[in-house]
């Protein structure tokens, strides 16, 4: 009876608190819905042409920085700049490789794996993936005519022919380190399970072939050349798709993909071959084929090499023949370049200068001259008669480190009555625009009041001496300066703060393009005169003379440029002197399949510690190189990347 | 502001004139005392009209006035309750009653009560769930932070303290119920809940012991699962003190806290310093050249000028050998029938270690003022309601050194000591009114003068000061409903609280002049040369005569709170006991803290519904069913709510007939077991909140292009798209599944054990997805909840009372904590065989792996011989020699094996007693742990290195020699490949400083946490005194561990403030 009674008040007392919870309940539902719509989500990407602009800008920022030693592979991890074996040696990425350092545990440039995992956050590898699959979501978007709806449709199909472009020249930039790489022609969704996310490595000659078509697709679609040139100079034309196109043949058509035997074992795990073993020769036709199109382009866009004009400080003819060979990289947007980047200017002429006749400011953070090219570097140019120093049978450079003084007539070279060593002397005019010295003059804009090049500045290098070790802690580590890629109108001659004119980064220039077609042309057509022709261009805006006079009157093996072998060393050469310390050496060398015997190559440099002329001009080895082949060819893929994917393939030798 | 202060004083008042107002017909005194004497704090309720309730004095004295036929009911914890019927009470002369009373021992906690959360309460005998309740006194410590009374005191709680600097939070200990469960960047701490307000550990930190009423700790399911989404790492439930009727009781104490550095590190002196530095040069680069010439090592060795040899010791110039810290605390309580009160106000005074130099009128020593004001007002509003007004303030004043103490402690540490003294004389250049600190231009490697000057400390710390000001407010209102009227047992409660706390802070310095002593060569004699006047070719930053200041971001935030209760709890038939609570609740809380993101400015709110049902029959069988129902605003809405229902058992075998035999032995024997869910909603971090939004920036400059000719015009730029977060729908809860076996025994009713033993098992603990192949190109990895930790452990308690004698007791008590994990499933790659000892599944959430280091080498032909370590190819002679795990002629990443115990500790323990002798205590607590290592920071102690620091940019710093590597290390003199150190060296050597075995060392320790030593004064009637007390204690006074170079405690951080030990001495008056 009582316990009746006692459910009955309850349930009154239940029925309360249930219509009071449920009251609550209906608005707590309301209560936690915080989150305001308008929140930022990928579709307000491309709501307008203002808009869909910044992911196409994205699509862009992805492109290396080449005009940084610190991210541009080829300048630093070879064998052409070298660094001193002080703190920064130790942690400079790229460096690490061309000290044989590159592992496949923490890969230096992991540029596959993109972020690091457990990274130190210094080494910040380029997400080429993530770049691509941007380029992947914004082709797929802005298709659709109602995407961006203000963009009208000669401007969509710009845009779009600038994706495929970039998309093209990311999976370029992967097949070149790694060489067989995955195709990622469409995104998968984020949302897949992990197991639906693994790529496999494709064939080289796929790859080779999705960038080509896909950069064929490009070219329709781009402007021959920019018009809004205050706004959209950097941006992505017929020339640099064209160019871009005839790397990717040339790269396909060199020894290392075409045809190289030592990746026979190379193969996914399905059997499948990813480097064919077999030459075909036709790849160099199409090599060359693309390298004229791109030349005819380029030159119908008025791109012509570099020359020195308009000269108001009555420069003498070396000094302008020197100043054509460095200004045609360092002139911002200069008459030769076809692709600047305009987001990567170079920022390393500190590292390049060093102090000369700076006044009382010690600190040599400023002018720091620490990028240094080895003697074997030094060598590969040329001696003023066009020829290899090896070659010609009118100097003798046998006993290059034998010293002697300067003459006045050496003074544009050379500061008079300063004693050197023989392997700066005689030598062709890229030598002296392309390397400071002991002794060495150094033209500057700011050197002498006026601008004259009489009596300017030179490079003191000895120990304790301006630019020698022992008087900062950075330091020239072989006496070699990289003056080429140093603007001779930056200012460096003051107790301030020098003032650097930095320059969109070349990325290609004319006579890359003119190197690459004579190349080819010999490749297909052995000895062809067409190639020495193009080669000859080159050496016209060098100073040189040309090939056949050259080698005929001045070398000890005057007919070398009649057989196919001995015209492809003379173009590898040239472009070796002409494209040096830019970049591109470290990439030839593997393509070329010579980096086993260049990189096997001791580093030397001057004895720097050394205080005098007879101490200082011996040679001295700095760094015992190896380069295991064919390990050291492509670049290892990771520990990480090949655990967590079981369908990928590490390269042989990792 | 004055209007709020207004209505408290107002309540306050009122509450106080009520009191006085009420007449009563006759005096009862006396003392209520057991066997040992007087018995404090025993609840005396006078049943009449109106019931009273009051307590007795510190020594069981009591006084009242009452109605001469009320019934008195003298009622004490451990106690069996005494009734005295006053009408049978013989009357004096002066028309008092004394009364003496005895209370009889029940030698057994039973009949306490628990408190279990949302204002309830539960007997501790039918409790079945894992409940720590801790004895108030024992948090009494010399440390004003009550989180550093912890570790050892509470079983099942995991406690450390790693600093002992005064400041916001620097000195709290970290604490983890059970251990660490978890992994990833959520809330990984308890829930820790004041007077049912959520509040911060420094919150915690900053409660007074005086002020606590219950403390307890809630560790299984059962216990916490009605906290639902916040209750998966534990809850702590602290209530402070409310008011009794009766008259205004003044408590008062002050102490004077002398606090002083557990331990120092000891440097090598200046000539050592000096040689070995020459020494490290000359170590990698034979041609190097040494910093320091014979000369000058001679004329320092022979004490000539100071200013032009200097040799200072930084650490006794910098920090003193000890520093005196106060406490106050005031406490004023009382009432009548109708209202009652409880008002406390501390004031605490903590100061740094410091030296305070007369350069400057402003003091750079640490100096932190605490200040609170707490007022518990309850009051009848009808007969069955019962209203409760609590108001709490906390207000911190601190002002120290720029970058605090342990900047100074690292600058110190880590200053050049013999190339510049700390100040010239300011006779050297009379005109000038600056302090004319030293300096030097920087060396290079080489010796050439680099383009920065020496970091002085001593400048450092003089230079300025930084203040900051915190305030918390929390208004808090309570209504209690009896619903009798309805069915008998039922109640309802409601509680609702506003919390704001404000953070601001400023700093001010001027920028030091410093001067460098050139030397006269013909006299000997020097002069300044001022190194930064702005002067051309002078050094930056240029000293300023004038303060600067810096006022960083404030830190606001706000938090509401309502929550609504239904109780039901009766007793059918004598024996049936059913207890019923319902529970909802809604928060929501916005802080304005440091926002760069839109989501981070939106509230964090939850909702719930909670209940707990119980049944007991006889008091021998024991159920008890719970559940929390909860919503979060974190997750999709699909995903928005979740359960988490437990239940427990428990059976009190001793209530058995056939038990009855045993009961003289084991008075008291309890099992009892529990399973549940309970869940966790602060999973990532709070940047990472909307798990089912996309984090798109659609205007990051990072992701932009720039194109445009660049002469003259400027270029065009936009930024570009970047993604930091997929959306992912599917996120949810973290889920903890725990079970708790647990006993309580009570043997001969002296010696009481709780005994529990848990398992855990955390799942859906958020965690990236890498896995997924790079060239998908994601550009963040997604995250999911498929995490998973086990862990188990084990928590006693003992409690050991007894009394030899009317005049002499005793008691002991201690506590062990064991708990362990194990990760079941964590974001990993699926390793090969030959890579298995990478896998960190089966291994501890704080398992360190690193690389097992062998010896020193012994030769640099051992080194071109051994496998390349991480690619470095410039080691020699007398650096560390790894072990090539995987073989591959390689040390890398993969060689990483899991080294040592755990980084947190999985053992804690403490125990202690205490001894009464007439007048006399005294009483002592050790605490320890074990079963952890650390890692040494081979980087921050590496001497001679020259650094800028990390942050804040300030150049010239140079690390200092500890006198543990000077004594012990390789060099070609000693080729000793054990050496405590390896082959110097000027830069850091980065294979060195890995994490391996030669910097690990074992964490365990034993510390005598603290003893007192207290003496009761009576007779001071004569001043109206009730009750003093005199005491003597003392905190970390003791150290036993195997590491000897800093306290233990501090672990890798040895650098930093040290913890400190402190002598107090206080008082504490009743009134």
């Amino acid at each position: 009876m009582k316990i009746k009674e006692i459910k009955g008040n309850a349930k009154v007392g239940v029925s309360m608190v249930c219509v009071s919870f449920s009251m609550l309940f209906n608005s707590c539902s309301k209560f936690l819905d915080i989150v305001p719509d308008n929140v930022s989500v990928i579709e307000h990407a491309f709501k307008l042409r203002i808009e869909a602009e910044k992911y196409l800008f994205t699509c862009y920022s992805y492109l290396p920085e080449n005009g940084d030693g610190w991210f541009n592979v080829g300048m630093m991890s070879g064998d052409e700049i070298w660094l001193p074996q002080n703190d920064q040696a130790h942690w400079h990425p790229a460096f690490r490789i061309a000290q044989g350092m590159q592992n496949k545990g923490r890969p230096y440039f992991n540029e596959w794996g993109g972020d690091l995992k457990g990274g130190d956050g210094r080494f910040n590898y380029l997400r080429i993936w993530q770049a691509i699959r941007h380029c992947n979501i914004f082709l797929e978007t802005i298709q659709e005519e109602n995407v961006a709806p203000d963009l009208n449709s000669f401007e969509r199909q710009r845009w779009i022919g600038e994706v495929e472009f970039l998309k093209a020249y990311y999976h370029f930039y992967m097949l070149r380190m790694y060489g067989p790489i995955p195709i990622v022609d469409v995104n998968a969704s984020e949302s897949s399970e992990p197991e639906d996310l693994y790529y496999k490595r494709m064939p080289v000659d796929d790859v080779v072939n999705f960038i080509s078509n896909l950069l064929d697709q490009a070219i329709e679609k781009l402007p021959e050349r920019i018009t809004d040139e205050n706004t959209e100079l950097g941006r992505i034309t017929k020339p640099i798709a064209l160019a871009i196109k005839s790397r990717v043949w040339q790269l396909a058509a060199s020894p290392l993909f075409n045809g190289n035997t030592d990746y026979i074992d190379l193969v996914d795990k399905d059997g499948i071959s990813l480097v064919s073993t077999t030459y075909d020769a036709t790849k160099w036709e199409k090599a060359r084929d693309a390298a004229k199109a791109a030349i005819d382009i380029a030159e119908a866009n008025s791109v012509k090499l570099y020359t020195y004009t308009n000269d108001r400080y009555n420069l003498s003819t070396q000094t302008k023949t020197q100043l054509n060979i460095r200004n045609a990289v360092t002139e911002r947007w200069g008459d030769e370049v076809v692709w600047g980047l305009s987001n990567s200017y170079f920022v390393n002429e500190a590292l390049c200068m060093p102090p000369l006749a700076r006044g009382s400011n010690v600190d040599r953070f400023q002018l720091q001259g620490v990028w240094a090219a080895p003697i074997k570097v030094a060598k590969q140019f040329y001696t003023k008669n066009g020829v290899p120093i090896e070659e010609d049978k009118t100097l003798d450079f046998s006993n290059y480190m034998s010293t002697r003084t300067a003459v006045t007539s050496e003074r544009f070279y050379i500061e008079p009555g300063y004693v050197t060593a023989r392997l700066n002397y005689d030598r062709e005019p890229r030598f002296y625009a392309s390397l400071g010295f002991d002794g060495g003059r150094w033209y500057m804009k700011d050197g002498v009041t006026g601008g004259s090049d009489e009596n300017g500045m030179y490079v003191q290098a000895k120990n304790a001496e301006r630019s020698g070790v022992g008087h900062f802690t950075n330091w020239n580590e072989t006496g070699y300066f990289i003056k080429k890629l140093v603007h001779w109108e930056s200012t460096t001659n003051s107790t301030n703060a020098p003032t650097w004119k930095a320059y969109p980064w070349p990325e290609i220039r004319l006579a890359e393009l003119y190197l690459s077609y004579a190349e080819a042309l010999n490749e297909v057509n052995g000895g062809s005169s067409e190639a020495i022709a193009y080669l000859d261009k080159v050496r016209e805006r060098a100073g040189l003379a040309g090939v056949v006079s050259s080698w005929t009157n001045f070398s000890k093996s005057p007919s070398k440029f009649q057989s196919q072998d001995g015209l492809r060393e003379i173009i590898q050469r040239e472009r070796l002197n002409e494209l040096a310390f830019e970049g591109q050496r470290f990439w030839d060398l593997r393509r070329w399949k010579l980096a086993a015997e260049y990189l096997n190559q001791d580093i030397t440099g001057f004895t720097i510690t050394s205080k005098t002329a007879a101490g200082y001009n011996v040679e001295r080895n700095v760094f015992n190189q190896t380069f295991i082949a064919p390990r050291d060819y492509l670049w290892p893929i990771g520990n990480h990347e090949i655990r967590r994917n079981p369908l990928l393939v590490e390269n042989p030798g990792w | 502001m004055n209007g709020l202060r207004l209505i408290f004083i107002t309540i306050i008042l009122s509450a106080i004139s009520t009191l006085n107002s009420i007449a009563q017909d006759i005096k009862v005194k006396g003392v209520i005392r057991d066997t040992t004497g007087g018995i404090p704090s025993v609840s005396i309720k006078v049943r009449g009209a109106t019931t009273l309730t009051l307590s007795s004095d510190g020594f069981g004295r009591f006084e009242f006035n009452s109605k001469k036929e009320a019934q008195v009911d003298f009622q004490s914890v451990g106690f069996k309750t005494a009734t005295i019927n006053l009408a049978n009470q013989s009357i004096n002369s002066n028309n008092e009653i004394i009364l003496d009373i005895f209370l009889e021992k029940i030698e057994s906690e039973i009949e306490e009560v628990t408190v279990t959360g949302f204002g309830g309460t539960q007997k501790k005998a039918s409790l079945v769930s894992a409940i720590t309740t801790v004895n108030v006194k024992e948090l009494k410590t010399a440390s004003s932070n009550l989180t550093n009374a912890l570790a050892g005191r509470v079983a099942g709680m995991i406690a450390f303290q790693s600093s002992g600097e005064p400041g916001l939070g620097t000195d709290n200990s970290t604490f983890y119920i059970r251990g660490l469960s978890t992994f990833g960047t959520g809330k990984q701490d308890p829930l820790i809940l004041i007077d049912g307000i959520e509040s911060s550990p420094t919150d915690m930190a900053r409660l007074q012991p005086d002020d606590i009423s219950d403390f307890s700790v809630l560790k299984d399911a059962a216990a916490a699962s009605v906290y639902g989404a916040r209750g998966a790492n534990g809850v702590i439930l602290i209530n402070t003190k409310m008011g009794m009727d009766g008259a205004p009781k003044f408590n008062f104490r002050a102490e004077n806290r002398l606090s002083s550095n557990t331990k120092n590190l000891k440097f090598a002196d200046n000539i050592t310093y000096m040689r070995m530095a020459n020494e490290a040069a000359l170590s990698r680069t034979p041609n190097g050249i040494e910093p320091y010439t014979q000369n000058k090592i001679f004329s320092t060795i022979d004490g000539d000028d100071p200013y032009l040899f200097p040799s200072n010791d930084w650490v006794s110039m910098l920090i003193k050998d000890y520093t005196n810290n106060q406490g106050y605390n005031l406490n004023i309580s009382g009432g009548t029938p109708r209202g009652r009160y409880y008002i406390a106000g501390t004031f605490n005074r903590d100061n740094g270690v410091l030296n305070v130099e007369p350069i400057n009128n402003f003091n750079s020593n640490i100096k932190l003022n605490n200040y609170s004001l707490r007022v518990n007002v309850d009051f009848s509003v009808t007969k069955s309601t019962t209203a409760i007004v609590r108001m709490y303030g906390q207000f911190d004043d601190y002002s120290g050194p720029i970058g605090g103490g342990a900047r100074t402690f690292d600058n110190a540490m880590n200053a050049n000591p013999v190339i510049f003294p700390a100040i010239y004389p300011a006779s050297k250049l009379p005109f000038i009114e600056h302090p004319l600190f030293g300096s030097s231009q920087t060396r290079n490697t080489d010796l050439t003068i680099g383009s920065s000057m020496y970091m002085n400390p001593y400048a450092e710390m003089v230079k300025g000061y930084q203040a900051y000001k915190t305030s918390n407010l929390q208004p808090q209102i309570e209504i209690k409903q009896d619903l009798n009227g309805i069915t008998e047992g039922l109640s309802a409660r409601a509680m609702g609280y506003l919390r704001r706390y404000a953070y601001s802070s400023a700093s001010r310095n001027y920028t030091p002049f410093y001067y460098e002593s050139i030397i006269n060569s013909q006299d000997g004699s020097y002069n300044l040369k001022a190194l930064n006047d702005g002067s051309t070719n002078a050094l930056l930053p240029t000293g300023t005569e004038y303060l600067g200041y810096d006022t960083p971001p404030s830190e606001v935030d706000s938090r509401i709170w309502l929550e609504g209760t239904i109780n039901y709890s009766r007793i059918f038939a004598e024996n049936h006991a059913v207890s019923g609570m319902l529970v909802s609740y809604i928060s929501s809380f916005e802080s304005v803290t440091g926002n760069n993101l839109l989501i981070e400015t939106l509230p964090s709110r939850n909702a719930g519904i909670s209940g707990r049902f119980t049944y007991g029959f006889k008091d021998r069988y024991l159920a008890e069913f719970n559940f929390g129902y909860n919503g979060s605003e974190r997750f999709d809405s699909n995903h928005r709510w979740g359960i988490f229902p437990s239940f427990g058992i428990g059976y009190r075998v001793s209530e058995e007939s056939f038990f009855e035999p045993l009961k003289s032995v084991i008075s008291n024997f309890k099992i009892r077991g529990t399973y549940g869910l309970v869940g966790n909603d602060a999973i990532g971090n709070s940047r990472d909140r909307f798990f089912y939004l996309s984090n798109v920036n659609l205007n990051n400059g990072d992701y932009g292009s720039v194109f445009g000719r660049d002469d003259g015009a400027a270029r065009y730029s936009r930024p570009g798209v970047s993604i930091s977060r997929y959306a992912n729908q599917n996120i949810t809860w973290e889920l903890s599944k725990q079970l708790n076996l647990g006993a309580d025994i009570s043997i001969a009713n002296k010696l009481d054990l709780i005994v529990d033993v848990f398992q855990q098992k955390r799942s859906n603990i958020l965690q990236p997805v890498s896995g997924i192949d790079n060239a998908s190109g994601l550009m963040a990895s997604p995250w999911s909840n498929y995490g998973r930790v086990n862990s188990k452990g084990l928590d006693l308690s003992l409690n050991y009372r007894k009394n030899f004698s009317q005049n002499f007791w005793m008691d002991a008590r201690g506590t062990f904590t064991y708990a362990t994990t194990e990760i079941l499933k964590v974001d990993e790659l699926p390793y090969s065989d030959n890579l298995s000892h990478l896998t960190r599944k089966g291994y501890s959430i704080n398992q360190a792996w690193g690389y097992v280091a062998e010896r020193l080498f012994i030769d640099n032909e051992e080194v071109a011989n051994s496998p390349t370590q991480f690619g470095d190819l410039g080691l020699l002679a007398g650096d560390i020699k790894y072990r090539d795990i995987t073989h591959d002629g390689i040390i890398d990443d993969d060689d990483k094996v899991a080294i040592g115990y755990p980084t947190e500790p999985e053992i804690l323990f403490g125990f202690g007693s205490s001894f009464g002798f007439k007048n006399f205590d005294f009483g002592f607590f050790f605490q320890g742990a074990a079963q952890y290592s650390f890692f040494i920071n081979s980087n921050q102690i590496q001497p001679f290195y020259n650094y800028t620091h990390p942050d804040t940019g300030i150049p010239g710093y140079q690390t200092g020699l500890l006198k543990v590597i000077a004594d012990d290390y390789w060099s070609e003199s000693n080729q000793d490949v054990y050496a405590m150190w390896p082959r110097l060296s000027t830069w850091r050597v980065g294979p060195n400083n890995q994490t391996s075995t030669w910097w690990m060392r074992n964490g365990g320790f034993l510390r005598l946490k603290s003893i007192d030593i207290g003496y009761n004064i009576k007779s001071l009637e004569k001043f109206k005194i009730k009750n003093a007390r005199v005491y003597l204690s003392g905190s970390n006074l003791f150290l036993l561990s195997d590491f000897k170079l800093w306290d233990v405690e501090m672990r890798g951080n040895g650098l930093g403030y040290p913890l400190q030990s402190v002598y107090n001495l206080g008082i504490q008056i009743n009134l």
